[in-house]
């Protein structure tokens, strides 16, 4: 009755492996396979060991629900989110602010952790879902299961009150509560982590993690730049915040069947679709409101953004427009012109009627827009992440937005999906030593890689001397990912950060004012064979920090000798740039 | 008698004449915040910890932190300002600040928003005009407020003397301060003496004031020691003293109340820094240390009697106090707008609502005040948040009035607004529990047109509003007083006197506005026709048994 069974060639061993188990495998009874599945199972259950990250089979769902005023809630339902992915959950997180009551039917598990607020209140922005959860349209629940944490402040008569409601609530709607609702005062930390460790593990999938689901009759596609791979929006979020001058998102993306894999440094390229608006104004400067097939062919195959010398030329030539003309040929005014407008400024300051495919042959391909990957595989399995600054500005009269960063910014969401591939950048890795020290060195969304090389070494536990120079606008407004950042500190994964902020004080400050004040540190490092990475703004950054290098490593001895040091860096392959 | 001291206690023991790990904690960049107990210590420096309340709902969401900074509070006995001081507390403002200055209720300027980072920078630019923020919060003696104005009298200038010698007598020994946000640098020689405090310093805040009747604008019967000056002649020959005031209770806590205090004696102007020390000193042997929330000097005296502590103070005094003298005050606020010295000079006091010193759209009174500060004249905080733009020449007049008009700041307001008062709370306090400054203005509107209603306009009546029951603003003894609850919810207190001698009564708990506005209404309708003859409004509440 044995089916021959042979491993996937993705599978992680050598070729020669694979043939050494398949032919173990292959022969063995399902008595025979079952025990060796439960002993490996067992073996890394025993040794406590974090389950590796795979193709999984469907994860039970957990709808981790939070109300809260202070963020104390919302801060233990992330850090219980975080612990219930490792126990193998499909686990969401959710602000009741946020929240549809009618979800909650096919929500599988919940934990609820309530705030109360003031005198039996809930939390003024989870009021409404409150008034839904206790209304007559609230769905019945059966076959969901619960539990509920609720925080106060005993000094209020109503302590704990929001919570005990929501508990009530849920159980009259048919949900089975898996344990009491536990009421926590404002020393609520320690038991709040146990009481969430001990839920989790009561919840948990009994194999979760223990077990690696593959399946085998699917052969696995990889993305390629032809045909890039349609990945979820997992997770959606702003990280600046509201006050800053700038916005900055954090978008995860899920790689889960695509084949993709990465490294820490590498690449992800979004494939973008324009603005449904700029579209409609080409359209409508070149005659053509009416073609759906031109709009959607626009939307997502050409670039209606960049002007170029050329397309200036191609349209005089194309319209025969005697001014224009005039103009492409003058390099000067031509170049004078070019500042700071787009395609759809050409369009309209010349208009003319033009055929879709005369349109189309202007025009440019749409470029894939790539991001440094913010994540390491070792710590989120089949993700993807980026942190993505929205690129908005005006310029010759008109509001401009970055193509993909405006598309992920103002229009996807959590649930959509985009094409994307990866881009191996083997130049900006990790050192492969451990005693090697790592230097990083970034401003703004620079910051991105080096949370995946610090999340690589979370998981490695390689031990590698870390230090990061980050530079941002606000310290209150725009320090990205300052949480993670904070917990790397306490774990010692990051042993040591400078910051930069240029708009905190009357004077600007950059990451090479840190690197020219803490000199003696860098050249201490650079003496135990530290590895200094750059990543970040091209144009303006990366010049100042590397005159600010030359500069250090000159160390008295005039502009050629620092130059000269700064190039053997580069050559030995020890100062590394990611720049834009 | 053994019960277990506060956690405080053990702070201050620690702290090495309160350093405790601040400057290690100062150093740690990936967060905006210190440690809990450096957040206790920090407070003996004049400095809170706190953070944006209103950016809390995005900030974990975002990975970010709570949006954490600091509020400095100068040490500036009687909130007298050079015009160079003022600018430079202008300048740092919008340097190291939230580009605002916050007069308070005790004479002085609070700076809000000022990041870590900013912080030695703030104290060092404090320092360079002969300015501290020591002791100006934590259980020492704070900032000493007296009536001014001292270019104008010179029985002021006197009363503003006796706070100045108190102040300096009872500032902290420790050299942490300077070590600590100015020199930046540990020190090596043993720690100071603290003769008056001693290592583990008062059991909770000690606030002290001086009155010069008839204005009792300083609230003499809400601080723990004050001072009213007795003259004669036109001259000063000492003080009243009255003690055990004390604003601060706890919501559901009935073993904590507001008190008024109670006159026990007389001293010549002389003796007046040997009274303070005798009383700081008895209330560091006798306060409560186990229950922070009963510490204050109010609750020593209430706990073993007036006698007791008279003649402990007697004790302590070369010189035992004498039998009180007749004093007579006429009301608690500020004597607002223009007033001409016999010297010929001439000083404004000028209505800042709330105390909040900022520009915003036409109104540009930060901008009005920097450009005043150029003319020859000093600055006097008072004790109900207004300024007072002193020793001005009849040319300098002219230049503020013109300056002022220019920048749309207006010298007056309704007699309610001017009578009105509220603490910060949201959203930079950690204590508050409902808003206070950013909504009594708005209150204000509406309870000024039901007075102009009832005739009522030009009636001062005393008004304060806190988020929370600590009584920065004193409003346990107004004549109408709301303390914060809950969100939008104050407690109504009522038929406090006008002069500030008497405490309001409870009214009603957790009222929202419409509540508010439909208890004061018929009292306004009534107030307005029954009162009798200068009969003022909380003692009128009271005669006609109205609460």
């Amino acid at each position: 009755m044995t089916k021959p069974i042979a491993l996937p060639h993705t599978a992680p061993f050598a070729p020669e492996q694979i043939a050494a188990l398949d032919k173990v495998i292959g022969g063995a009874s399902a008595v025979q396979r079952a025990w060796l599945s439960g002993f490996l199972a067992g073996l890394d259950a025993a040794e406590g060991k974090a389950p590796p990250a795979t193709a999984a089979g469907p994860k039970p769902k957990l709808l981790i629900l939070y109300a809260t005023e202070s963020g104390n809630s919302e801060a233990l339902a992330t850090r219980a989110r975080q612990d219930a992915a490792k126990l193998g959950f499909a686990a969401q997180v959710q602000d009741m602010a946020d929240a549809d009551v009618q979800t909650l039917k096919s929500a599988g598990t919940i934990i609820a952790i309530v705030s109360t607020w003031g005198d039996g209140e809930p939390p003024q922005r989870a009021a409404p879902f409150f008034r839904a959860l206790m209304g007559d349209a609230a769905p019945r629940l059966e076959g969901v299961k619960f539990a509920v944490l609720a925080l106060g402040d005993s000094s209020y008569a109503q302590f704990c009150e929001s919570g005990r409601q929501v508990d009530a609530r849920l159980e009259a709607l048919g949900a089975v509560r898996t344990g009491p609702c536990l009421e926590l005062d404002l020393d609520y930390e320690p038991a709040a982590k146990s009481w969430l460790s001990e839920t989790l593990g009561h919840l948990a999938p009994k194999d979760a993690g223990s077990v690696i689901h593959v399946d085998f009759q699917k052969p696995v596609p990889a993305a390629s730049k032809t045909a890039p791979f349609p990945a979820e929006i997992t997770a959606h979020g702003k990280l600046t915040s509201e006050r800053a001058q700038a916005e900055t998102y954090h978008v995860e993306f899920s790689l889960a069947g695509s084949g993709l894999s990465y490294e820490p440094g590498d690449a992800l390229a979004i494939m973008p679709t324009n603005d449904p608006a700029l579209v409609a104004q080409v359209l409508r400067a070149t005659g053509q409101e009416q073609d759906t097939a031109l709009a959607e062919n626009l939307t997502k195959n050409y670039d209606i953004s960049t002007l170029t010398a050329r397309q200036m030329k191609d349209y005089a030539g194309l319209t025969g427009d005697t001014a224009l003309t005039a103009l492409a040929e003058d390099a000067e005014k031509r170049t004078e012109f070019m500042a700071g407008r787009q395609i759809i400024d050409l369009l309209e300051t010349f208009p003319h009627q033009l055929e879709a495919s005369n349109l189309t042959a202007l025009l440019r391909p749409l470029a894939p827009r790539y991001y440094s990957i913010a994540s390491s595989q070792k710590l989120v399995g089949e993700e993807a992440h980026l942190t993505i600054a929205r690129l908005a500005y005006h310029s010759a009269g008109r509001a401009r937005l970055g193509v993909a960063s405006g598309q992920v910014a103002d229009r996807l969401r959590t649930g959509d999906h985009a094409p994307v591939l990866i881009r191996a950048n083997p130049h900006f890795r990790l050192p492969a030593e451990a005693q090697t020290p790592v230097v990083m060195i970034g401003a703004g969304t620079g910051v991105a890689p080096y949370r995946g090389f610090l999340q690589e070494l979370e998981a490695t536990a390689a031990g590698n001397d870390t230090w990061l120079i980050f530079g941002h606008r606000n310290f209150l407004y725009d320090f990205l990912y300052q949480l993670e950042i904070q917990d790397w500190l306490k774990s010692g994964v990051l042993g040591r950060l400078d910051l930069a902020t240029s708009r905190d004080q009357p004077e600007k400050r950059y990451v090479q004012h840190i690197l020219w004040e803490q000199r003696r540190h860098l050249r201490a490092r650079l003496d135990d064979g530290a590895n200094i990475y750059l990543c970040g703004d091209a144009k303006h950054m990366a010049h100042d920090v590397d005159a600010t290098l030359m500069r250090i490593l000159a160390d008295g001895k005039g502009q050629d000798a620092g130059q000269a040091a700064l190039d053997a860096l580069i050559s030995a392959g020890r100062y590394k740039k990611d720049v834009y | 008698m053994t019960e277990k001291l506060s956690h405080n206690e053990a702070i201050k023991t620690n702290s090495r004449l309160l350093r405790g790990t601040l400057a290690e904690g100062l150093e740690a960049v990936a967060t905006g915040a210190i440690s809990e107990d450096d957040q206790q210590l920090i407070k003996f420096h004049g400095i809170y910890l706190q953070d944006d309340r209103d950016l809390r709902p995005e900030r974990a969401k975002r990975k970010l932190d709570k949006a954490y900074s600091f509020m400095a509070r100068l040490r500036v006995p009687g909130g007298v300002l050079s015009s160079a001081q003022y600018l430079a507390m202008d300048r740092l403002a919008d340097e190291r600040g939230n580009n605002t200055l916050r007069l308070t209720t005790r004479q002085s300027i609070q700076f809000h928003g000022v990041i870590k980072t900013n912080l030695r920078p703030a104290l060092r630019q404090i320092d360079s005009v002969l300015l501290d923020t020591i002791a100006a919060c934590g259980d020492v003696n704070r900032n000493v407020m007296c009536t001014p104005n001292e270019f104008a009298s010179p029985v002021h200038a006197q009363a503003l003397r006796t706070a100045e010698a108190i102040s300096t007598h009872l500032l902290p020994r420790s050299g942490a301060w300077r070590e600590i946000f100015i020199n930046d640098e540990q020190i090596t020689q043993a720690l100071e003496e603290e003769p008056i405090y001693g290592a583990t310093y008062l059991p909770r805040k000690f606030k002290i004031a001086i009155a010069v009747p008839p204005q009792n604008d300083v609230d003499v019967f809400a601080h723990d020691l004050c001072y009213i000056a007795i003259l004669e002649n036109n001259t000063l020959v000492g003080y009243n003293v009255v003690v055990g005031g004390g604003m601060g209770a706890t919501h559901g806590d009935a073993t904590t109340y507001p008190l008024v205090g109670s006159v026990i004696g007389f001293c010549s102007a002389d003796d007046a820094v040997a009274v303070a020390q005798a009383v700081v000193t008895t209330q560091r042997d006798f306060g409560n240390r186990s229950n922070r929330r009963r510490a204050r000097l109010k609750y020593t005296i209430e706990d073993r009697g007036l006698e007791w502590f008279r003649n402990e103070v007697n004790a302590r005094l070369a010189k035992p106090l004498a039998p009180a003298r007749e004093y007579h005050f006429t009301g608690n606020g500020d004597a607002m707008g223009w007033h001409t010295s016999p010297d010929g000079l001439h000083h404004l006091t000028l209505f800042i609502e709330n105390g909040r010193v900022a520009d915003v759209g036409n109104w540009r009174l930060k901008s009005a005040l920097k450009a005043i500060a150029a003319q020859d004249v000093s600055f006097i905080i008072t004790p109900n948040q207004n300024i007072i733009i002193a020793r001005a020449s009849t040319a300098a007049r002219e230049i503020i009035e013109a300056t002022l008009a220019s920048h749309g700041v207006a010298l007056r307001a309704s007699a309610l607004r001017e009578a009105a008062m509220a603490c910060v709370a949201l959203p930079t306090c950690a204590l508050a529990l409902t808003e206070s400054e950013r909504y009594l203005p708005s209150l204000v509107t509406r309870l000024d047109s039901m007075l102009g209603e009832h005739g009522l306009a030009e009636q001062p009546i005393t008004l304060r509003m806190t988020g929370c029951p600590n009584g920065c603003a004193r409003p346990y003894i107004a004549e109408i007083g709301l303390v914060g609850r809950n969100p939008g919810k104050y407690n109504l207190h009522l038929g406090g006197a006008h002069d500030g001698s008497r405490i309001a009564k409870l009214h009603r708990e957790d009222a929202d506005e419409a509540t508010i506005l439909g208890i004061l209404a018929p009292m306004f309708a009534d107030y307005a026709k029954h009162r009798q003859p200068a009969e003022r409004f909380g003692d009128f509440v009271l005669r006609h048994g109205l609460v």
